[in-house]
């Protein structure tokens, strides 16, 4: 077996790795070839599972979109439904009541999102504030504390709620009691500040969960900074400040551009919950409407075409923060 | 070794993939060759101990059966009963579509008869169980249903439930209507019996009822109205009960009259659903209505029913099933018709060709025989006193809760007038333990109607309608109702007589599958509209209220609200023409 030499002249580093190369061949004939097209196979096989998953669970969904072609009915099956060709997609543009309900869907879901990014500097403000904890016992306790909701599902964290802010719940009775009010006051039925809540919700369970990411980073800030600037006259809060706080900024500003990224993906577990017919106009996000109009609505297809319509959105968003980062920083993300 | 772990990271996923295609629907469904069925009988007992998967598309319980009914089917079929229940499970047809979609719906399905039975046979999700129908003795009385019911479909899929002997323009209720006003009435009567011109005149009757009474005993606060959401579908559910004490019935966006005289779109707002709507806002703002209407379950409800928590019912066998127990009307306590003046309560004519439901064996079903023996022995009169035994009045296994007396006639056991008039009662074990009410059928369908005759004793299968348990259960609470509406001696007598009562003639009507464009519309608009209905219910003013329906008309209308309604329109007068021809038949 020969194998085609190179025309350029080698590297200088490939120079040293093929005497490295010769060296061992000396040891045993024919080897350094084989063992490299042998050894190049055995690194595809190993990343071949990703890639097969990465084709699993990231490309092969899409044949999905077929669905929003047909009159898709589970019972019949895919080839048993009727093709409609693109029925949902002028549906769905159809009449203005339609759009202006997509265009509430989206509002919801951005506002919530941003509102969601703009309280990501709480777990930030929260680790730098865990950090200056001296005493170890009380900084563990806070920490496990403020961890624990992060693996309460949300069904259950509806049920905490429910039973504190219901009109029977231990807010209300607490209330009516004391005989502040006479009326139970309705917590959860309504759409009253529901973006606001949601949110508050979120942070209450999450807190925690996203400060470890900073707590790791703050682990990691070498102390030879804190020692000279306690040496140059800085007190707690300027360490803070001028120390802690830069040096968690790279990491911020990662975990940042990941939320960016998941805009679109704000979940529906919390919202659909929380969902009531008091605050349905308000609560629902993209991933909602399209379970509220696919399983609970019975129209599968449409809620197909519908979700069709977060893999368009997401594109652009990616290509625009693209075209930012390369004005930006000069290089592409892709 | 290095290969041998970069071979189980390839193959890995190799086995995941195979695992997940195997969930796929198996379309090739093996069947026994050999049936005793084949020659006409059923076997008369079962070796191996089965537990099916019932799709009970009415059931309130989930889980595996329960007490005595589960101790007969165990005794005869050596069955266990699992059901899987889409009213409690929620979120619409969300199981059905997942059961549907995994290819297995269960092994018994009691599902609607129209479209959903038309794509389950299409899509063969169902058994032909021709091979078992000659051994369905008890079902072959109702041939004629069944033959009907499976019209156009190749082979035998589909069993009718709500079968009777009955006229089609009989009513299929008993001693009670299915719907009416139903108030406390021994509260009605404190206030000395004031006049109720229609609907709107309750509200000042409850707001003194619960003024005079604003605690129950149980320390809880009294309420005039309490509603729940588990069963909105068109529209909120409620809120179509009081358009029911005018003679009209839903059909999709609808409101059909029982004689055809009149055809409502449910938005408009002259509509009696808008009346209703009107009715639940005005009690809201008179403090009649339950905050927690908005949260609660139907089970909820009827504990608070069961608790005198709640003053007025649009359903006897929600408000009276609940609170009319022995020891409270021999108290003079309990739910009875209110004299509303201008009543018309729609009635249900009995099918002669069954309701809406139908029961069928799926195609996966582990033992499609044994299962067709089950159906075939819920049309047997044991099956009805049994099957029927848990709102619909049937009187139960005999020998436990009933007997034939001396002169051969019906009646029920001490142990009967506790469990079924009495509040309840501990089933014996060798019944099986538990309380009766708990152990009663979960699947909750009827197949043979209750006032239907027992051959064999010449009576009703439901106790309701004995002789000797109207002699022995005549109590205060009743003889004072009979003696305010004119010595009435059921409340279907009373409608009757009064002419308050309006039978739809049984017609049997299923109406056609709608077109993809129109179902997507549809579901669209009816989550609108109950969504907008609830809004509407707790307004905090008139104002916001009108604002409300407005805003719901014109969201319904900008998604297509119109092209649902033409086709309902249409539904709605098919449906009576065939009324029109069934009365004629009968």
């Amino acid at each position: 077996m020969t194998v085609a030499a190179p025309i350029q002249p080698p590297k200088p580093e490939a120079v040293s790795s093929a005497k490295r190369r010769i060296r061992r061949a000396d040891e045993g004939p024919a080897r350094p070839v084989a063992g490299r097209r042998r050894a190049g196979f055995v690194m595809f096989l190993s990343i071949l599972p990703f890639l097969v998953l990465v084709f699993l669970f990231s490309y092969f969904p899409l044949y999905g979109w077929i669905y929003s072609l047909y009159d898709y009915r589970p019972a019949r099956g895919l080839s048993g439904s009727e093709f409609v060709g693109l029925q949902w997609f002028e549906l769905l543009v159809g009449s203005p009541t339609q759009v202006s309900q997509i265009a509430q869907v989206m509002t919801n879901t951005l506002a919530m999102s941003f509102l969601g990014i703009a309280t990501s500097v709480l777990p930030l403000a929260f680790a730098v504030f865990l950090n200056e904890i001296r005493s170890t016992w009380f900084k563990n306790i806070i920490q496990t504390l403020t961890t624990l909701p992060n693996f309460i599902s949300w069904v259950l964290v509806y049920m905490i709620a429910f039973s504190m802010f219901s009109t029977t719940g231990l807010v209300n009775t607490v209330l009516l009691d004391s005989g502040l009010i006479t009326i139970p006051m309705k917590f959860l039925d309504t759409d009253q500040n529901i973006w606001l809540t949601m949110t508050l919700w979120s942070i209450w369970k999450g807190l925690g969960w996203g400060a470890i990411m900073y707590l790791a980073a703050i682990a990691g800030i070498d102390q030879s900074l804190y020692e000279s600037a306690k040496v140059d006259g800085a007190g707690r809060f300027q360490t803070m400040w001028y120390i802690t706080v830069p040096q968690l900024m790279p990491t911020y500003f990662v975990l940042l551009l990941l939320s960016i990224a998941n805009l679109l993906n704000n979940g529906m577990e919390q919202y659909y919950v929380f969902q009531n017919a008091f605050n349905r106009n308000t609560i629902q996000v993209l991933d909602l409407y399209v379970y509220n109009v696919g399983i609970t609505g019975n129209s599968l297809s449409m809620a197909t075409a519908i979700s069709m319509l977060k893999s368009i959105i997401s594109v652009i968003l990616l290509l625009s923060v693209n075209a930012l980062a390369k004005r930006v920083r000069g290089s592409s993300l892709i | 070794m290095q290969f041998r772990k970069v071979a189980a990271f390839v193959v890995a996923p190799v086995i995941a993939l195979s695992a997940l295609a195997g969930c796929g629907p198996d379309q090739e469904g093996t069947q026994p060759s050999s049936s005793a069925a084949a020659n006409g009988e059923f076997p008369s007992e079962w070796s191996e101990e089965i537990t099916i998967d019932v799709f009970a598309g009415l059931a309130n319980a989930m889980g595996e059966q329960p007490g005595w009914f589960a101790k007969i089917v165990k005794d005869k079929f050596n069955m266990k009963l699992n059901i899987i229940a889409p009213n409690v499970a929620g979120g619409g047809d969300t199981l059905y579509n997942t059961r549907v979609a995994a290819g297995d719906l269960g092994d018994l399905i009691v599902t609607d008869k129209g479209k959903k039975l038309d794509e389950l046979v299409d899509g063969g999700l169902l058994l032909d169980v021709s091979e078992y129908y000659p051994a369905m003795s008890n079902a072959a009385k109702y041939d004629e249903a069944i033959t009907r019911l499976n019209e156009g479909k190749d082979g035998t899929y589909a069993f009718p439930t709500q079968v009777s002997s009955l006229k089609a323009t009989d009513p299929s209720e008993g001693i009670d209507p299915t719907f009416g006003p139903f108030v406390r009435w021994d509260y009605y009567a404190e206030l000395g019996y004031p006049e109720v011109g229609t609907l709107e005149d309750l509200l000042p009757v409850l707001k003194q009822m619960q003024d005079a009474h604003p605690t129950a005993e149980n320390g809880k606060k009294v309420y005039g109205l309490s509603l729940f959401k588990d069963w909105d579908g068109n529209m909120m559910n409620n809120a179509k009960q009081p358009t029911t004490f005018y003679g009209y019935d839903e059909v999709g966006m609808v409101l059909a009259k029982a004689d055809g005289s009149d055809y409502q779109s449910i938005i408009d707002d002259d509509s009696q659903y808008v009346r209703s709507l009107k009715f639940f806002y005005e009690a809201n703002q008179m403090g009649l209505l339950d905050p927690e209407s908005t949260t609660q379950n139907y089970d909820t409800l009827f504990s608070k029913y069961q608790n005198g928590q709640v003053l007025f019912s649009w359903w006897p066998w929600q408000g009276q099933s609940a609170f009319n127990t022995t020891e409270n009307m021999a108290a003079g306590e309990g739910f009875m018709l209110a004299p509303v003046e201008d009543l018309k309560v729609f009635s249900y004519g009995a099918e002669p060709f069954g309701g809406k439901q139908v029961l069928a064996v799926g195609s996966e079903a582990e033992d499609p025989e044994r299962v067709a023996a089950f159906i075939d022995w819920l049309y047997s009169p044991e099956g009805t006193y049994s099957n029927n035994s848990q709102t619909m009045g049937a009187a139960g296994p005999k020998g436990l809760t009933w007997d034939l007396n001396d002169e051969g006639k019906p009646e029920l056991t001490e142990f009967g007038m506790k469990a079924l008039a009495g509040g309840g009662a501990d089933v014996p074990a060798e019944w099986g333990g538990g309380t009766y009410q708990d152990g009663a059928s979960w699947l909750n369908t009827t197949l043979v109607l209750p006032i239907d005759t027992d051959p064999e004793t010449g009576a009703a299968f439901s106790y309701k309608m004995w002789e000797t348990f109207q002699e022995a259960t005549s109590n205060p609470l009743y003889e004072d109702w009979s003696a305010k509406m004119g010595d009435a001696p059921t409340t279907m007598d009373y409608l009757r007589d009064n002419d308050k009562l309006m039978v739809a003639p049984g017609a049997s009507f299923t109406a056609p599958a709608d077109s993809s464009e129109i179902e997507t519309l549809r579901n669209q608009v009816k989550a609108i509209i109950v969504q907008e209905s609830w809004k509407m219910s707790f307004a905090s003013s008139e104002a916001e209220f009108d604002s409300l329906l407005a805003g719901m008309q014109e969201t319904v209308k900008g998604l297509g609200y119109d092209k649902v309604l033409e086709v309902d329109m249409a539904n709605a007068k098919a449906q009576n023409e065939l009324r029109e021809e069934a009365a004629a038949r009968s």
